[in-house]
């Protein structure tokens, strides 16, 4: 009798759902209410401008999925891709202004937001402080220094930039070929070992260090990780705005961390991964898209879109107590 | 050849507090060495410094001949040390595969982890527990589905998957039954016959006379002998863990009927209880028996209200009373002790004098803490107890499992109760505390406070309490008192033969 009781439970949680399972579910809803508010929402065109809009979160959250899954947060991702996008630019205009310095521009923009995230992993995993006050306290320093570097949004970049980024690489939109590249990144880390120690170590402190994992190491590449897509994602805003502006990217922050929790992650740490967030930033950027196609009054909307969030959060937690 | 391990004049100090003054270990090849103590005399703290997770103050460890320093549980590793840990390193929401290879995960080529290779190896681990599990434990099932026999194992073959040379069973046993035990005593002697060293450290004394050859005996931070368990018997083995102990007094006789019972329970029932009815008098210590998990703990948790009840009544001094969360317990004076420290009394990383007033600061409603009012009068509880600490504004962490269990139980004395509730109190609580425990506690109820006592050691309820309810599948099948309470009665009925 007893061992048969043991023997179910374990079996009934191997035929559990993804954590990204409800995101999912919420998505296919609200992809089917745009498509009969907006009847061309499948035209390439559409789809193209909706996914330049949504790319930057998306970026953005795969890499705030790390750090949550480590048991930290990271609220200085916005302030991070706004010195990227103004270092990027300055460098730009620097190494002369043409397509040939767009390159150097990237490399030390994405030089840049990793040594912003090694930072917040040092003050965190080493110097043990807090990290939601920790990230609270770098993002400030972050954004004085973007506006430092460029007190004034401008500076444009040079063409090629932006019609690159707008246009097709090999018939595909650049777009598309980014999400694409974000989904493998986020399959293959799903199967090294690294994420596994993560989860470990969001999961449960004491184990993870008895079973001889680098605790402090393992978080500091989470939150090195967590720049370099900040990262990214700059550098797809300044493909998109074409110029700096030292005040981009203030609801990236909150905007990820939402994304996350929408997509399975506990905030807690230990539980969850990237593929749910890519729904989960998805689900808030049509949420959106819906409000807006659905004529409401426009000192309305934010209200909405607020209440759909919470709904969407209260639904994943009451599948994920079941 | 030189021994497996040698430890010399170790000593170990965690801020004032010396753990470890004199560690000394020699363990041979192939040989199984208890390592024997009462809880606080420092045998946790020498294995964890030979596992690697602690530095020692001063001192040396060799392997094999070789002095060595590690500086985490990682270096030990390398050396061919693997340590089972007693609070569980298992990560929850993890499966039983990526537990047992965290941070060792087979890797191919691309240096993905190489799940098929992970699950073959992982199922042949368990074979070696198929006697005792069958296919229950699944690899790819959640740690936190488990049972705690389960994880237990999952945790042992934790240890074996890194096939160590030397490794440490720090209460390996605990929580496995009967024939999980036998099983792994099988792989303990295989594995010794290879040549693996063990260091076994277990409270069950009968374990280690069947299991262990040598045996070194600690107390107080220090190591009083060492002995080969063929030239000695538990009774002397018992004699040098614990030096003098001092007996609770026999009780006598009380006189039946002659108070009205100050706990009465009628038809009790809830999820995991069935139909309980009880009653305690004031000066009465009511014993709650049986085999572990047959109700007792759930019925002390709901009479403290962080259980529900269902059905039934619950009368306090003769009034019917609802106690739907521990608050209302608390206000109605009924305390609660339990064994599980960490998750139902601790205040971690918080001080000994703010785990001290945690009860009487709800019992008071009070809003305002006094810290220079309350701190004398709780200095004498605590006092009263021969706790160990330095001083009352340390970490309770800082405090030996049974030091800070006697912080716990004092804390509920200072709201003078008149039901004191007790779920396995002496649990990890070394036997001279245990003495001094219930010398206390008989005092109180000599003072007119009814005790109900669950303890999952019988000796403890047979020397302890007036009557014993014995309890299985959620009901109380028999009730022993006077001639009947001893430990074949007490047994029997445990099996539901009463």
């Amino acid at each position: 009798m007893k061992n048969t009781l043991s023997a179910a439970k374990p079996a009934s949680g191997s035929l559990k759902k993804p954590a990204w399972f409800v995101a999912f579910g919420f998505l296919v809803v609200l992809i089917l209410i745009n498509w009969y508010l907006q009847p061309s929402f499948f035209d390439g065109m559409v789809l193209h401008s909706n996914l330049t809009t949504f790319l930057p979160l998306i970026l953005v959250a795969i890499g705030q999925t790390f750090v949550i899954m480590g048991g930290d947060i990271d609220l200085s991702v916005g302030s991070i891709a706004a010195l990227v996008n103004v270092v990027t630019v300055s460098v730009i205009a620097m190494a002369g202004g043409d397509s040939a310095s767009v390159p150097i521009g990237l490399v030390a923009g994405l030089v840049v937001a990793v040594l912003c995230g090694a930072f917040n992993g040092l003050l965190i995993s080493y110097l043990r402080l807090q990290p939601m006050v920790a990230t609270f306290g770098t993002g400030i320093i972050f954004s004085a220094l973007a506006l430092w570097i460029l007190p004034q949004a401008g500076l444009a970049v040079p063409d090629v930039y932006w019609m690159t980024y707008g246009g097709t690489i090999l018939g595909v939109p650049t777009v598309l070929w980014i999400l694409v590249a974000g989904f493998v990144f986020v399959l293959i880390m799903k199967r090294r070992p690294f994420e596994s120690h993560l989860k470990a170590v969001g999961g449960n402190r004491a184990g993870a260090f008895q079973s001889g994992i680098d605790m402090s190491f393992t978080r500091l590449l989470s939150f090195a990780l967590c720049g370099l897509f900040a990262g990214f994602a700059a550098l797809c805003l300044t493909g998109e705005t074409a110029s700096g502006d030292p005040l981009l990217g203030q609801s990236l922050a909150m905007g990820s961390i939402s994304a996350v929790v929408l997509g399975g992650t506990m905030l807690s740490g230990g539980v969850g991964g990237a593929v749910g967030s890519i729904f989960g930033a998805l689900l808030l950027g049509m949420i959106g898209n819906v409000i807006f196609f659905a004529g409401l009054p426009f000192e309305y909307q934010t209200l909405v879109q607020g209440l759909i969030v919470l709904a969407a959060l209260a639904g994943g937690v009451l599948v994920a107590r079941k | 050849m030189s021994p497996a391990i040698t430890v010399r004049d170790l000593t170990k100090r965690f801020d004032k507090v010396h753990a470890l003054t004199d560690g000394r270990l020699t363990v041979e090849r192939g040989e199984i060495h208890a390592l024997l103590g009462a809880n606080g005399c420092g045998k946790s703290t020498l294995s964890k410094i030979v596992a690697g997770a602690y530095a020692p103050t001063s001192g040396t460890v060799l392997i094999d001949g070789k002095e060595v320093s590690f500086r985490s549980p990682r270096d030990a590793e390398q050396m061919g040390i693997a340590l089972f840990y007693q609070e569980l390193s298992l990560i929850p929401k993890m499966s039983v595969e990526a537990n047992i290879f965290l941070r060792r995960e087979p890797r191919n080529g691309l240096g993905f982890i190489d799940r098929d290779r992970m699950r073959a190896e992982t199922l042949k681990l368990l074979e070696m527990f198929k006697e005792a599990v069958g296919d229950d434990i699944r690899p790819d099932a959640l740690v936190a589905d488990l049972t705690p026999g389960q994880r237990q194992i999952v945790e042992i073959l934790k240890v074996y998957a890194k096939e160590p040379r030397i490794v440490i069973m720090d209460e390996a046993t605990a929580a496995l039954d009967g024939r999980q035990v036998k099983v792994f005593f099988d792989i303990l002697r295989k594995k010794r016959e290879e040549g693996v060293s063990t260091i076994f450290i277990s409270h069950r004394l009968d374990e280690v006379f069947e299991i262990c050859d040598h045996a070194t005996i600690m107390r107080n931070g220090a190591v009083v002998a060492e002995t080969t368990i063929a030239d000695t018997t538990p009774e002397h083995v018992v004699h040098m863990m614990v030096g003098d102990v001092k007996k609770a007094p026999k009780r006598q006789l009380r006189d039946e009927d002659d108070k009205a019972p100050l706990l009465k329970l009628d038809a009790v029932g809830s999820a995991q209880l069935d139909n309980v009815s009880l009653s305690v008098a004031p000066g009465e210590i009511v014993g709650l028996g049986g085999l572990q998990g047959q109700g007792q703990s759930t019925l002390l948790r709901s009479l403290f209200g962080a259980l529900p009840i269902t059905s039934g009544e619950v009368l306090l001094n003769n009034e019917p009373v609802s106690i739907r969360k521990p608050a209302d317990a608390v206000h109605r004076k009924i305390a609660y002790v339990s064994g599980d420290r960490g998750p139902d009394a601790a205040l971690p990383g918080r001080s000994i004098f703010e785990n001290l007033a945690a009860a009487i600061l709800v019992s008071e409603r009070r809003k305002l803490v006094r810290a220079k009012e309350l701190q004398p009068q709780l200095a004498g509880v605590a006092s009263a107890f021969k706790t160990k600490y330095a001083r009352m504004t340390d970490a309770i962490g800082t405090l030996s499992g049974g030091n800070q269990q006697k912080i716990f139980i004092a804390r509920w004395l200072a709201t003078n109760p008149q039901l004191i509730l007790l779920d396995d109190p002496t649990k990890g609580i070394d036997l001279a505390a245990k003495a001094d425990l219930f010398a206390l506690i008989r005092g109180l109820a000599d003072s007119g406070v009814a005790v109900l006592l669950y303890s999952s050691e019988e000796s403890e309820l047979l020397d302890n309490c007036d009557r014993i309810a014995v309890f299985n599948d959620g009901a109380i099948v028999t009730e022993l008192s006077g001639a009947e309470m001893d430990s074949f009665h007490l047994t029997r009925a445990a099996y539901g033969e009463a």
